[in-house]
């Protein structure tokens, strides 16, 4: 598992990236394979299934994260960046496959 | 500008990929990645789309006129944005550098989407742009600072010039009358 930033943060870190890889490997194929009428009750199910596993770590993690990033001077870069390309948004499908279905 | 692409397919299936993702670094071929870190992360409870924000720690020796010019450092920070979308099969990734941003941009999109139940393909884009913006308004105050430097010097010019006339003259039209 890749380290964190700020070494203080890497063992919250490898506890948060291995609960939520858990977590993954259960969902995504369900995910992929549940209907469209099925696919709002399991995503939420398995969204709450995240907080409740994983929620915990994730604070304490986020919380070194967000101290080690201020510390680094970082904080500012990612503002302007997230101001740039918010990225809330998947990004739409490539201009190629948009003529296509088009045309 | 600048651009790059790449295209190729990984021999797995699509969760194996989207899953394997998370398990990229560390890894021995791409020693420059040292740190990678989630910074937010939310399900979407209504579509089930995963959208993760990290942010990387690269370490890679810029040539020296860079470090030179622009002050880099060895430690370089990219922000990286995917999305798992899981209805549609797709995962993009964007990544935008953090570090000397305000000079030049690479901006990375990656798409993973399944073509065969056993066949991912991977596509790649990388725009990279250097923030004219910034050229250009230095490269103005620049020719400010020189009009102003040669205006000034032009005025001197023609002081100095109009002395050595004034003396000259005065000395050659002594010197007969003597």
């Amino acid at each position: 598992m890749a380290n964190s930033l700020s070494a203080e943060c890497t063992p919250l870190k490898e506890k948060y990236d291995t609960c939520f890889n858990a977590w993954f490997e259960g969902y995504l194929e369900p995910a992929v394979a549940a209907s469209s009428s099925e696919r709002a009750a399991y995503s939420k199910q398995k969204a709450d299934e995240f907080e409740a596993k994983c929620g915990k770590v994730w604070q304490q993690y986020r919380e070194c994260i967000q101290r080690a990033v201020k510390e680094k001077g970082l904080d500012k870069l990612l503002q302007q960046a997230r101001e740039e390309n918010p990225l809330k948004e998947p990004p739409p499908p490539p201009v190629v496959q948009t003529f296509k279905k088009t045309s | 500008m600048h651009f790059f692409s790449q295209a190729f397919d990984y021999e797995h299936p699509w969760s194996h990929v989207v899953i394997g993702m998370w398990h990229k670094y560390p890894n021995s071929k791409c020693t420059h990645v040292v740190s990678v870190d989630v910074l937010d992360r939310s399900v979407d409870p209504k579509t089930g789309i995963i959208r993760t924000e990290r942010v990387l720690g690269c370490k890679q020796k810029a040539p020296l006129w860079i470090v030179k010019l622009f002050g880099g450092s060895e430690d370089a920070f990219v922000r990286e944005i995917s999305f798992v979308d899981p209805a549609s099969q797709n995962t993009t990734i964007t990544s935008v550098n953090l570090s000397l941003s305000q000079f030049a941009t690479c901006f990375e999109q990656i798409r993973y989407s399944p073509i065969s139940p056993h066949r991912t393909s991977f596509s790649q884009t990388a725009e990279i742009q250097a923030r004219m913006a910034l050229w250009r308004s230095a490269a103005d105050s620049l020719e400010k600072w020189l009009v102003q430097r040669f205006e000034q010097n032009a005025q001197l010019g023609k002081l100095g010039f109009t002395d050595v006339l004034r003396t000259l003259w005065e000395e050659r039209h002594r010197v007969p009358a003597s």
